[in-house]
This record gives structure tokens, sequence and C-alpha cells, in this order.
């Protein structure tokens, strides 16, 4: 194990689990869902400071000012948050007028308050994510190997990849909005990790003792995590576009949000990066069934429903480019593709049998 | 099916209207145009993903057939129409096969005329430039000192940098496309998947496998006879079997002692050392055999899959002559290896004797739990044993070697006539009076081996590798076609009034920082120009 060779011999000479690390890990990993927390907690009062948008911002001279000023901001914003998104159909290209105005008004809008609030709710997130880091890293040292062998650990490592992949990308393409979003299934992941899936620090299983669980499981975990922001994304991306289709009497922040039609190209950017992982961890994992069991595919249940993710997912690519499809259709596909890799985890491990018996329950 | 050309709607022809008659060939036509529709394979697709389902829910023939006889057997009423229904053998069932076949036709129909369509596309010029640039998705106008010819020449230069193809119709304009990668991503990606299938397919024809158990200090000699199991596709020939040989000299095993909870008695480590030697006559070298480092053996591999307890059993008769003396496997039933089997001794007299019951590798002596073990290691072992006599073999059909048919033997009981359990630790002897005797020597380990051989794995992993490649290159490459319109300008005779356009097939919002990257730099703007053209992607 690479680990191993770049790890102190004292380390390595107990390459039993080591309990204090591991005590060490977990309360890292408590320490960082309390941060985790906290930043939820400041996430849902940036939103509710958003609120009504100020009357000042829509009419009167001022406006013409604010939207010159967020035009430039928005133009930069928006290329960038569209390199990250790849290519994208003409069919969503064009936002409409009050999108955009609504787009505008959500740069111009937000608050002193809410600009601080947001602030700190990222700076609290980035907290979490590092401890919970370190946790992962303290797991990994109490086991002397990667730690993603069992349901807890890919958990953990699944909620650390979501949490990371949302530090990195919110600040450039100013995802505040999405903040709630994904502190929030992270912190059930976590807690559904510790609660229901937890397994002691211990050595592996022969079956994965293999360099392919680094390969295959690494990159599903970074699937996992980039789905689960594509998902978020896509159920604001639904009630966004529920909201422009049939205006509601009172604006509230779903209209600071960005336009529909921009988060549907950010949703399939992320869910096409995710799909491109998907479809490496499903050919990783035939390569590793094939060292392992001898064939690269025998239609284990854990198979057959990573393949059925893989064909959802790519069904919500071909929607999406199907003219006569709404956007809004092909997201429900994507929905359900998410709803399949939760399956795939939380059901198949725990209650299909199969060779795939790792879930340390 | 592709991610970039939207199929028009169909089938919305109101009732009103009196359509033309379709002949066969139109029928046919319309057929196939359905088909390979875009919405045809979407809803396959989805179709796809839900017959998957029930191969993961229902047990499978060909991954675990005792579980799907338990299945038949628990559920008398739903069970035979599900068997009927192809349930148990989802992915040959002919739905399942349906639905995947018509995607392959489906996915084959779009690729063929699409191939076709991007072969002359990537091999014709980039089209020429519109009258009107700036009606254009991005676009822009500068002047340019110099003249227009000039200016051409310094927009096909850095056009070409960027690795454009281009193109002068005229003398007035250039025309440039890149990202012909694109659609050749797609196709790659489409093809690879049929591909994979044929690989699949030449698994499927010339593909075998053997399973054999194999205790520790025995050789197995591989013939295609010699496997306990041996499946082979329709085209394999048995006796193409490599004859290679296998001594599995010592065989570890290490199971989780310091870890409580769930991981108690998981196991650790499997690790066989070998003797192997390709054929009759041939060198014997030295070899571990391990989970995940399967050994390759004159063009098969042997895996390592399972493994248990064989104890070592000698039955005599009554005058002390040994009748039955070897390792006899017992297949362990759950994690803690309670191992069932039996050891059938037809040269027993004056009946057969026989004898059906449990290895337990580390027993609670009390049985308070029945007889099961408690931990997978060799701590405390114990043979727990019925004993039978009669005919082993009624009607001479094949039979299980883990148990026995009882339906023409007799259980022998005890003295006072009480069912008897022989209970055995390693070294101890219970006698049978006027049968003989039964020793339980020792405890040796086997290995469960199993021998794959498949051609067509090399095809499918290297379309697997193809459907990557294809994926990336059709997902990340963006198609952009660049115009660039030199005229005099009015205002200075030594300067060319220069318009750039731009369009790409898809949403491409780098596409106007890169239009304005090349006109920086055409009119020898450093400030930003390099920042600008940096987001452009090829």
């Amino acid at each position: 194990m690479p680990l191993s060779t770049a790890l102190p011999a004292v380390a390595v000479i107990g390459a039993a689990p080591s309990p204090e690390l591991a005590g060490a890990a977990n309360l890292a990993l408590y320490s960082s869902m309390a941060v985790f927390t906290i930043a939820m907690l400041l996430y849902t009062a940036y939103l509710a400071a958003l609120g009504p948008v100020s009357r000042e911002g829509q009419n009167g001279d001022r406006a013409q000012e604010l939207v010159t000023v967020a035009a430039d901001a928005l133009g930069a914003g928006v290329t960038r948050a569209d390199s990250a998104s790849g290519g994208a159909t003409g069919a969503a290209g064009g936002a409409s007028a009050g999108a955009a105005a609504d787009e505008v008004a959500a740069l111009a809008g937000p608050s002193l308050r809410a600009r601080k609030l947001a602030g700190s709710a990222y700076g609290m997130t980035c907290l979490a994510t590092l401890v919970l880091i370190g946790s992962v890293v303290l797991r990994g040292l109490a086991v002397m190997r990667p730690p993603w062998g069992n349901m807890f650990e890919f958990a953990t490592a699944g909620a650390t990849a979501a949490a990371v992949a949302y530090c990195v990308l919110a600040r450039r393409n100013r995802w505040e909005w999405l903040g709630l979003f994904v502190v929030g299934p992270v912190l059930l992941t976590l807690g559904t990790a510790l609660l229901a899936f937890y397994t002691e620090a211990a050595e592996l299983m022969p079956a994965l003792k293999s360099v392919w669980l680094v390969i295959h499981v690494t990159v599903a975990i970074l699937a996992v995590g980039v789905f689960v922001l594509g998902f978020s994304v896509g159920v604001v991306y639904l009630a966004r576009s529920h909201r422009e289709a049939s205006p509601p009497a009172r604006r509230t922040f779903w209209e600071t949000l960005p336009s529909a039609a921009s988060l549907e190209r950010t949703a399939y950017g992320l869910n096409m990066v995710g799909f491109i992982l998907w479809t490496f961890t499903l050919v990783a994992g035939a390569i590793w069934a094939q060292k392992a069991w001898g064939s690269y595919w025998t239609w284990d249940p854990k198979e057959v429903w990573t393949f059925v993710v893989w064909v959802v997912y790519a069904a919500y690519m071909h929607a999406r480019a199907t003219a006569g499809w709404e956007p809004r259709k092909a997201m429900w596909i994507a929905i359900a593709g998410f709803v399949t890799v939760v399956l795939n985890f939380a059901v198949v491990n725990v209650f299909f049998v199969g060779q795939h018996s790792y879930s340390g329950l | 099916m592709s991610l970039d050309e939207p199929t028009s709607g169909q089938g919305t022809a109101s009732p009103q209207i009196r359509q033309p008659s379709l002949g066969p060939i139109g029928w046919a036509r319309w057929i196939w145009r359905n088909l390979t529709s875009m919405r045809t394979a979407l809803f396959l697709l989805l179709l796809l993903s839900v017959a998957a389902v029930p191969g993961s829910i229902f047990p499978q023939r060909t991954i675990d057939p005792g579980r799907v006889a338990d299945y038949l057997v628990d559920n008398p009423t739903t069970g035979p129409w599900l068997d009927r229904l192809g349930f148990f053998a989802v992915y040959t069932s002919p739905w399942f096969s349906a639905v995947y076949l018509l995607l392959l036709v489906s996915l084959i129909g779009c690729i063929i005329p699409r191939s076709r369509l991007h072969w002359h596309a990537i091999r014709s010029r980039p089209p020429r430039a519109p009258a009107r640039l700036e009606r254009l998705a991005a676009h822009t106008t500068f002047t340019y000192a110099g003249p227009p010819t000039k200016a051409l020449a310094a927009a096909s230069a850095g056009l070409r940098r960027r690795r454009y193809r281009v193109h002068a119709h005229d003398d007035a304009s250039v025309s440039a496309e890149i990202g012909y990668l694109r659609e050749t991503g797609n196709l790659v990606f489409h093809l690879a998947l049929c591909l994979v299938i044929v690989g699949v397919a030449v698994g499927h024809l010339w593909g075998w496998r053997g399973d054999v158990i194999v205790p520790e200090g025995q050789t197995f000699t591989s013939t295609f006879r010699s496997y306990h199991t041996f499946s082979g596709g329709a085209l394999v020939d048995p006796l193409a079997v490599p004859p290679f040989s296998m001594r599995i000299d010592r065989f570890d095993v290490r199971f989780e002692e310091q870890v409580g909870g769930s991981q108690f008695g998981a196991p650790r480590g499997f690790t066989a050392y070998t003797s192997t030697s390709e054929g009759p006559g041939q060198a014997t070298s030295q070899q571990v055999l391990s989970v995940n480092e399967p050994v390759s053996l004159g063009g098969a591999d042997v895996f390592l899959l399972g493994n248990g307890y064989a104890p070592v059993v000698t039955v005599r008769d009554a005058a002390g002559t040994i009748l039955y003396r070897q390792a006899t496997p017992f297949l362990a039933q759950d994690n803690f290896y309670t191992s069932v089997g039996a050891i059938k001794v037809p040269a027993a007299s004056p009946k057969m004797l026989g004898f059906s019951g449990f290895f337990l590798p580390t027993v609670d002596p009390t049985f308070a739990n029945g007889p099961v073990s408690e931990f997978p290691a060799l701590k405390n072992p114990e043979l727990a044993l019925s004993v039978w006599e009669g005919n082993l073999f009624p009607g001479g059909r094949s039979q299980s070697v883990y148990t026995l048919n009882t339906s023409e033997l007799t259980a022998v009981p005890k003295a006072d006539g009480q069912p008897l359990l022989i209970r055995l630790a390693p070294g101890q002897t219970y006698p049978l009076p006027g049968r003989g005797s039964i020793t339980f020597d020792s405890v040796s380990r086997f290995a469960g081996l199993s021998v794959r051989s498949d051609p067509g794995k090399g095809l499918t992993l290297l379309a697997a590798l193809l459907t990557i490649a294809g994926l990336i290159t059709s997902l990340l490459v963006r198609r952009r076609r660049v115009f660039v319109r030199a005229a005099a300008d009015p205002a200075d005779a030594t300067a060319t009034l220069v318009t750039i356009g731009a369009l790409s097939k898809t949403a491409d919002p780098g596409l106007a920082a890169a239009l304005q990257g090349l006109a920086d730099e055409m009119a020898g703007r450093s400030s930003g120009a390099a920042a600008a053209a940096r987001p452009e992607r090829t």
C-alpha cells in the first residue's frame, strides 16, 4: 500500500489499526459536523436576508446604474461559471429578459448584512471541510490504508468530496445561494454514516486489498461528490423554473438566485463531469472485478446498480439533447439518476446479496 | 443518438389530415426512422435501466443456483411464474435481450448515417463567411493598421496557431472551423459501445471456466473432466483446456481477532503457496496465489475464490483395516465457517456407511446456539456427525459430495436407541460396534480455485477505454466557426476595418473571449489578450 511506504517504520509495525487515531478521527468528525451546523444556520439566515428583494433595486434611475455595474460582474461571473459547465445545447442557451433582470437584481441586491452572512457561512463551511479532511486523514492513518473500505468510510469520504468541490467552486462561481443545499446533504450524510454505518477501524478483507481500491473507489467518491452538487443545483433549478413559469405574488430569495436557464447549465455541467467520472468508475470496477473475481462482469447487484446509474444519467444527457423534451423533464431524469446513486449505496450494499459485501455492517 | 443534434418531434399529425398510405417499404422506412430516433433511444435507455433492476433483487441462476432453488421452495405460488418469465435469468431473458438489442440497432442506425456525414464534414472546407457577421452570436469590429491582405494573413496565421482549419473563399474574407473532434469523439464513444458488446460476445462463445476444490498437499491437473464444475461457450473445444498442474503446498489464512463488533472474525488474508507446471514434463515453479493476485498458466488464469476446511478422517472396519482415509472438504455456511459435509464409505460392510454433519473450527462445547462455529480460525475444532447405513447411491444417480441422499439410508442409533451424534476433536476415535470405527486425524485446508479463460476480455477492455476517451472528447471539445472579413477603412486609407464573427454549435460561454483574444492579437493589443485567449478550449 502506497501509504505504508511513506510513513515512519514505527507506524508500519503497528499495521494493526490504531484505536487512538480512530478515536481522534471520530472527534474531528463530530467537530466538523458542529461547524457545518453553524454554516448551515448562517446560510439559512443568508437566504432569509435576501428575502424580499429591495424595491429600490428594481425601479428608478438607480436601477440603471446597478444594471451597468452588475452586468460587468455578471459577465465575468457567468463566463467562469460556465467554463466549468462544459458544453450545453442551444435549447437552454438564452435566458429570458426577465430572468436576466432577476440575475442582475441578484447581484445588485444583497444587502451588506446578507453579504456578511454569506461570507461567514462560506468561511465556516471551509473550516468544517478542513476539519473533515483532517478526520479522513486521521482515519487513514488509523487503518494504514485509504480510508474507504466500508460504508462508513465511503460515506464520510463522499461527503468530504462534495464539501471540497463546493468550497473550490463556490468562490469563483458566486454559489453562496447553493450553500444550504450542499451543507444540508453533507450533514445528513455524515450523521447517517455515524449512526447507521459506523464501523470500527480495521484492516481490509483480502478482496479489497488492491491498488484498484485507490483507483476505482476514489473516482467513485469523486463522482458521487459531483453528483451531489449536480442534484442540489438541479433541485434549486426545478424550484426556480417553477417560480419563473408561474411567478408567485410575493418575491422571496428564490427570485434573487441565478436564472433558471443558468442553473440548468450549471447542473448539466456538474452532471456531465459526474457522468464521465462514473463511466471511469464502471470501467475501473470491471477491471478490478476481472482481477479479483475472474470475470469483469457477472451482474452482481452492485454491478447492476452501477450500470443502472450510468444508464439513467446517459438517458439524461440524451433527453437534454432531444428537441421536444423540456429541460425540466430532462432534469427529472437527472434527479432519478441521483436517487439510483443513493439506492446503489444505501440499499444495495446492505440488503442485496452479492460479492460487494464490504458494508462492514 | 447524439448530444448535439436534436431530432424533430414526430407523430403529431392531426387526425383531420388524410395521410398518404404507406407501402411495405414506406412502413419499413417509418419503423426504421422511429427506431433510430433519439426519442426511441431515450425511451429504450430508460427501459433498460428499469429492466436491469429485477436481476439485482431476485437470485440469479448464473450467480447462485442454490439461492434460486431456495426461493422456489419458499415461494411455491409466485416462484414458478417468476421462473417462467425469466426473473431468475434476467440478463439472458427474451425481454431484457429485446431491449438491449433494439437499443443496439437504434445505435447502429444512428451512427452509420452520422459517420457518413462526419466523414464528409471533416474533409470539407469551412463554409463561406455569411454576409452580415454582426448577426452572429459573437462578433467584434476593430481597425487594423495595414492593408486588408495583411489583415487577413494575420487572421489566418492567428487562427492556424489556434489549430483552426482555415480557408479563404474570396479575397475579402477568411473562414475557419475547429472542434471536429467533438463529433469524432461522439462517434467513437458509440462505436466503442458496440465493440464492448462484441468483446462480451467473444467471451461468451470462446470463454470457459472450471471450478475445483484442492486440499492442501494435493495436486490438481487440469483437463476439462478434472474440474468439479466446468462451463464453456458454444465454440469452446474442451480438449483445448491447457493441461497445467498446480499443487497447493501451503495455504495460509488470517482472520480479524483484535477488533470487535462486526469486524471480529472477518477475513484478513488468504495466501496459497503453490508449485505449478505448464504441462506434463514441464519445469515446476513456485508461485504465490492470493485474492486479487491470479496466476497465469497455459493461457488460462487461476483465481483463488474460495477456501474452507478439509478434516482428515479415517474409517476402519471391525478388523481395523482402513476403508477410507482422506482430507474431506466441508463447505462453509457462514462467516465463522460452520461447515457441512459428508463422508461416504461404500466399502464398509455389512452395509455401506455414510457420515454427515458439521465441521466447526471453533466450537462452543455446550452447543448453546446449536452446532455453530464461533470463530473462523482453528481454535477448538470439532467434527459433529450422524451415522447412516444402507445404500449411499440410490438409483446410481449423480449426487452432491457434501450431502448424503438418505432415501435408502437409515440412521444408526446409540446403543440405548437414542439418536447418535458423534463429536470428535482431532486425534479422537469413536468406535462403531460391529461396524468398525471413525477417527478424526487432523484438519487441513482447501483452496477453491476457479480457472478462467476469456479471449474477449482484451477487446472489451480496449473498447471500454475507447468509450471513456470518446466520451471525454465529445463532451469537452467545442465546435466553433470563426469568420474574418476585411474592408478598406473609409476614414483612413492605410488602415483596414476588420470584422470577426463566431458561432458555436453548442452553448459556448468562452466564445466571446476567444474572439476578443484573436482581435486583440491582430490589433497588437497585448493588454489582456493572452488572458482572454486562454478560456478558449479546443
